[in-house]
């Protein structure tokens, strides 16, 4: 056995994660559900030769998929990460180390961050499939990969936050799944409520459409990921959004000042002895 | 080493521990005992960094535990009463990883968690999945945790519970091992004999209050002539009774199937008397001593004792 001298509690996170066997498991499911459905696809519409590079179809299936599983999974991957040291009592000894509670915040966070990006690097494979169908440029690639990048660095510390937050693991995953849906699914729909009801409220139908370019309405656009999502792989949703500033952008900027925040605040809380900010004066 | 200044800590409205002055010198092995609820947990958590006191200042080797958490957690070692193990790690990368929060240098941990392992008997499990070792093995494998940055001072949060005789046996012995190196050792237990023999100086804390503090003997129960006895019969039950109940020294007489349990207040000299005249009695006595099987009633005697004074 090799000591080294790498973060320990990274080295002890690895030695855990890939010892068990759920860990298998979890993989091998993954990538059966990322593989089955593309090749469903390819059952379904064989590639013939007249249509190659015109079908788009199956790139924003496996996007969407890959989206809705980063959803799925990395919430979970983080959510016991501090609420699972409590409950086993292992918490209160890591925490008379010399490790501050910033760095076991931070590893804890890059760990299930290095686990989520390996089932995305895993998958990645399958999008040769796509690229069999064509039509999609390398930048969007890339662009999506960037868009995963954040999401999963946000859902992980949004975990991560909700596991030193809340006691229990359970309650911590259940709180974590809450939060990331409000960001997923609420601000879109608050984004098109409030989209229709603006239109109900402007007498002038000419000016109806200029509705969906205000920048308030194109700010909460631009923190959904779904829309974003359609936006990078150019797709239209249902009412024309124009952007004034690149969505993929703003986005990213948005989510991981957010992220930031979320993993000071969870060092904040799992300090057991807390600085108060008037505690100078004492 | 280890002292504290007026310290008090409250839950809301639960007071934990009120007005704590202790002060324990180097080198020296400081039992704390107390029941349940009483605050032993409580000062230890404060003492080791984990809980901040409500009021009051407490300091580990002229550390504020407050101002210099670092410097506090640095030269003490931490065994909780209730403490979990990683699953999938080996006694070795388990210990590793703790040598690892401590920034110990990777080249000197190899020899150094060998040593542990030897001192606490577990050389032989160093490459077993540490969720696989027994209780009594995990308690001696944290213990050997705690001491892998050699801290001056250690706290030990009942470290004997849950353990059977014989290991609780082999644990002292590590720690009179532990105390020949001159580690100062704060240790707490509901009982006291368990720790009569280790510690040089003992305080009985009750409902966060500490009611009695010092060496082993000014504070020990024998001092104040309190004692809990049991008295076993084979024939002249009755009798025995008779004569029980009317020493003016026998207090909260209890009568079972073959004997008696009851505290006696008087001298040793008395109690011989007392002997003599159950024997004179034709009474046919088995035993006739210290109750040994019910050490929580030796130690409700203790404490009620010291707090009646
Ligand atoms: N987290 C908490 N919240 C509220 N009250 C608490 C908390 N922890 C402890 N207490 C209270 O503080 C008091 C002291 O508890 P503590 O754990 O220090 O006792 P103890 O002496 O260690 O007891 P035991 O022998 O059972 O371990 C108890 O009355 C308990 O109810
Ligand atoms: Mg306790």
């Amino acid at each position: 056995m090799k000591s080294s001298s790498l973060n320990p509690i990274i080295v002890k996170e690895l030695r855990e994660r890939f010892r068990s066997k759920k860990t298998v498991w979890t993989l091998a499911l993954f990538l059966l559900i990322m593989g089955g459905i593309p090749l469903g696809f390819l059952i379904v519409n064989p590639i013939k030769a007249g249509s190659l590079g015109q079908n788009k179809d199956l790139f924003v299936i496996s996007a969407a998929l890959h989206y809705a599983m980063i959803c799925f999974v990395a919430p979970a991957l983080t959510a016991g990460a501090v609420s699972g040291e409590r409950e086993r009592q292992t918490l209160n000894i890591l925490l008379t180390t010399q490790l501050s509670p910033r760095t076991i915040i931070w590893s804890k966070l890059f760990t299930s961050l290095a686990f989520t990006s390996l089932l995305v690097i895993a998958s990645m494979p399958l999008y040769s499939i796509v690229m069999l169908y064509g039509s999609v440029s390398p930048e969007q690639l890339l662009t999506l990969a960037l868009f995963f990048g954040v999401n999963i660095m946000f859902l992980g510390s949004l975990g991560l936050f909700c596991s030193t937050w809340i006691k229990r693991t359970a309650v911590s995953t259940i709180i974590a799944y809450g939060i990331a849906f409000f960001f997923v699914v609420v601000t879109g729909l608050l984004f098109l409520f409030l989209g229709e009801i603006l239109i109900q409220l402007t007498p002038d139908r000419s000016l109806q459409q200029e509705v969906w370019g205000r920048p308030e309405l194109q700010y909460l656009a631009g923190i959904n990921p779904v829309i974003v999502l359609f936006a990078i792989l150019g797709e239209t949703v249902l009412p024309t959004i124009r952007f004034d500033f690149t969505p993929w952008l703003f986005f990213s900027c948005f989510y991981l000042v957010l992220s930031i925040l979320l993993v000071l605040w969870s060092a904040y809380l799992l300090r057991p002895i807390r600085r108060k900010w008037w505690s100078w004066k004492k | 080493m280890i002292e504290t200044i007026h310290l008090s800590k409250s839950y809301g409205k639960v007071q934990a521990l009120i007005d704590l002055q202790l002060r324990i010198e180097q080198g020296k092995v400081f039992g704390f005992i107390g029941p349940n609820g009483a605050g032993k947990s409580t000062t230890m958590m404060i003492l080791s960094t984990l809980l901040e006191p409500t009021e009051g200042e407490a300091f580990v080797c002229g550390y504020d535990v407050r101002k210099e958490p670092a410097e506090v957690r640095q030269s003490l070692g931490y065994m909780p009463d209730f403490f979990g193990v990683y699953d999938n790690l080996t006694a070795v990368e388990y210990l590793d990883f703790y040598a690892g929060a401590f920034k110990i240098a990777p080249h000197k941990r190899s020899s150094l968690i060998a040593d542990l392992l030897e001192l606490v008997n577990l050389s032989d499990k160093a490459e077993a999945y540490v969720d696989s070792l027994s209780r009594g093995m995990q308690q001696r494998l944290s213990l050997a945790r705690c001491l892998i940055h050699d801290p001056q001072v250690l706290i030990l949060d009942e470290p004997a519970s849950g353990l059977d005789p014989r290991a609780r046996i082999e644990l002292r012995e590590i720690l009179k091992q532990l105390r020949c190196m001159g580690k100062t050792i704060l240790i707490s237990s509901h009982i006291l004999p368990e720790l009569a023999e280790l510690c040089d100086d003992i305080g009985i804390i009750e409902k966060g209050r500490l009611i009695a503090c010092g060496g082993l003997d000014e504070v020990s129960i024998r001092a104040r002539g309190v004692t809990l006895m049991m008295v076993k019969t084979l024939r002249n039950h009755h009798r025995a009774a008779l004569i029980l109940a009317e020493n003016m020294f026998v207090e909260d007489l209890e009568e079972n199937m073959d004997g008696f349990r009851f505290r006696f207040i008087g001298s040793d000299h008395q109690k011989a008397e007392l002997l003599q005249k159950l024997i004179e009695a034709e009474v046919a006595v088995s035993y006739f001593g210290e109750s040994s099987e019910n050490l929580e009633a030796v130690f409700l005697a203790i404490t009620e004792g010291v707090a009646g004074r």
